[in-house]
């Protein structure tokens, strides 16, 4: 590995991930381990609760009043320490690295426009509108308010936000809206903004966090187009429509590659077909994924997002492994990716507890690196 | 019952239709009674196909329902209750048709079908998990079959409607118009008895009058 680095991937220069390092190698160690999230599963909201309290989700947790206690107030909680986590290692990353954290929590920003549009979409007044949103970066609560207050209608949504790059964005699907009154392609054009900008900032890293970057990254996107193509397959939609809801940047499953796998005619020919590709584009961390996919002849589209997305946490892992763990973005994609999936792992355990499912069956929606 | 009787003419013509009136009426309530037999065994073949739909309805909803409930876990009930405030609703059409049934009844059979297409999802998938689209796909089944209960339970009310309906017309005839019709012909054939009991002692008183008066003349 040693002569590897010196031959092609320079590790540049350790100094600039001074800060970031130290940061994320504590936050790592203070995540939830798998085994104490399971162990939540069936346990009353109030148990749950109190636990979280004990981890970095105190000061969240400790704003919920007794009598606000539920299922959404604590998903609220874990999402905004979720953001509040992204925003402190963005302030202590390296300049490239900033650059993709922050298109990262576009993310977030974007689901911020989405409900906008919604509320507005649904008619809703701005306090019930506000339930659903959650502020975050550039769009803070006021604004949220205020946009709710001064729109009257979605094209008033749109306008609100041409200082923001997704007013070009939403003007563009705006005009598709109003001739197919499809709503969500507004929202698919977000998305696909979003995705497109992450894409784009990983680009722009160098080395080999670019290298890890385009992996991890590069199978997220993937992950969401072969997840998107088979429901869109189940649903019986036409290919032409389905062109319509992809995100084809990634090189491993670029745009000619999308569209050789959609004509496959089943399940099983098209996971397949995603087996070829990887091997044809030498991509390691997509065939073992896809090649998990294929043996344990999956038919459930649930079951295989799950593999998908187990897939994208240990294969952020295994650019720890494969690569130095420090000096690199591998790390920080890795700590991001275990936080998320940690946020989601809990917000089925407390979903299902506040529905009364059985702990079993919510282990099994679970997503735990093995 | 007397003021009805009061209408009837005691005669021998009245009294033979009332025989074939009360003859007649005996006849509808074995017809109507075999009518009623035909309905229970309707009735029974209608209920028995009840409970398993209802099961397999139920089966289904849960199912949906927890899928629903998997999804609201995947990716935050507050999300999957956005993203239900723009989903595109699924235009259903339920049309009703009348077919021919036991005894002639038209019972109401509906038509369950979807309308215009929707070409693309119907929500945004890159921000909700595949459990959203099975428990829909679920709820569609299970639309189908309260469509088919629906039916089954309009069959079935409108065969209690008409089985209260022939019960209501055989204890009319039974214990209203067969009863009258008896008493009618009581009444008739004790007024015609009476007249010939009447008869035969004016027959009689005449006929000793007219003994009275000969040997009167034969005195003289």
């Amino acid at each position: 590995m040693l002569n590897k680095r010196k031959k092609g991937w320079p590790i540049g220069s350790a100094w600039k991930y001074k800060r970031i390092m130290s940061k994320i190698t504590v936050a790592k160690l203070q995540l939830m381990e798998p085994k104490k999230i399971t162990e939540l599963a069936g346990m009353n909201l109030h148990h749950i609760s109190s636990m979280l309290e004990k981890t970095p989700y105190k000061p969240e947790i400790a704003e919920i009043r007794s009598k606000e206690l539920s299922s959404s107030s604590l998903e609220d909680a874990l999402l905004q320490n979720f953001i509040k986590t992204c925003e402190e290692l963005m302030i202590s990353s390296p300049k490239g690295i900033r650059l993709l954290l922050s298109t990262f929590l576009m993310k977030f920003e974007a689901n911020c426009v989405k409900g906008l549009l919604r509320a507005k979409q649904a008619e809703l007044d701005v306090e019930e509108a506000m339930k659903y949103i959650m502020p975050v970066g550039r769009l803070d609560e006021a604004r949220c308010r205020k946009t709710l207050e001064i729109s009257e209608n979605t094209a008033d949504i749109v306008e609100s936000f041409s200082d923001l790059e997704y007013g070009s964005v939403l003007k563009k699907a705006f005009a598709v809206y109003e001739t197919e009154k499809i709503f969500y392609l507004l929202e698919v054009a977000l998305d696909r903004h979003v995705y497109s900008k992450i894409w784009r900032a990983t680009g722009k890293l160098g080395g080999l966090d670019k290298k890890i970057a385009m992996t991890v990254i590069g199978l997220e996107i993937d992950s969401v187009n072969v997840k998107t193509i088979l429901r869109c397959r189940a649903m019986g939609i036409r290919e032409d429509q389905i062109r319509r809801y992809l995100i084809p940047v990634s090189e491993v499953l670029g745009e000619k590659e999308l569209e050789e796998v959609m004509r496959e005619a089943d399940m099983q020919s098209f996971i397949n077909s995603l087996v070829r590709l990887a091997k044809r584009a030498m991509a390691r961390d997509y065939q073992y994924i896809f090649t998990e996919i294929q043996q344990s002849h999956v038919t459930s589209l649930t079951r295989l997002e799950t593999i998908l997305d187990r897939g994208l946490v240990e294969t952020s892992l295994r650019m720890i492994k494969r690569y130095t763990p420090y000096f690199n973005i591998g790390l920080i994609l890795a700590f991001l990716n275990l936080k998320w999936f940690e946020v989601r792992n809990l917000r089925a355990v407390i979903r299902g507890s506040e529905a009364g499912i059985p702990a079993d069956r919510v282990k099994k929606l679970l997503i735990l690196p093995r | 019952m007397s003021v009805e009787l009061a209408n009837i003419h005691p005669t021998r013509l009245e009294l033979l239709r009332l025989r074939r009136r009360k003859s007649m009426a005996e006849g509808i309530v074995d017809i109507l009674k075999k009518d009623l037999d035909a309905l229970t065994l309707n009735l029974f073949e209608l209920v028995k196909k009840i409970p398993p739909l209802r099961n397999k309805m139920y089966a289904t909803l849960k199912e949906a329902y927890g899928l629903f409930i998997e999804a609201e876990m995947i990716s935050g009930s507050k999300r999957i209750e956005e993203t239900s405030l723009v989903a595109q609703p699924i235009d259903f059409k339920i049309s009703e048709e009348k077919k021919k049934g036991v005894i002639g009844i038209l019972f109401p059979t509906f038509q369950f079908s979807e309308g215009t297409r929707i070409l693309g999802p119907r929500f945004n998938l890159i921000d909700t998990p595949a459990n959203l689209d099975e428990s829909a796909s679920k709820i569609k089944v299970a639309l189908y079959d309260i469509v088919k209960l629906a039916e089954i339970e309009a069959s079935v009310r409108m065969l209690l409607e008409v089985m209260a309906t022939k019960k209501r017309q055989i204890n009319r005839i039974q214990f209203k118009i067969l009863p009258q019709l008896d008493a009618a012909i009581r009444y008739v054939e004790l007024i015609l008895e009476e007249t010939e009991r009447q008869d035969a002692i004016r027959v009689r008183v005449l006929q000793r009058e007219r003994k009275e008066r000969g040997a009167l003349k034969h005195a003289e």
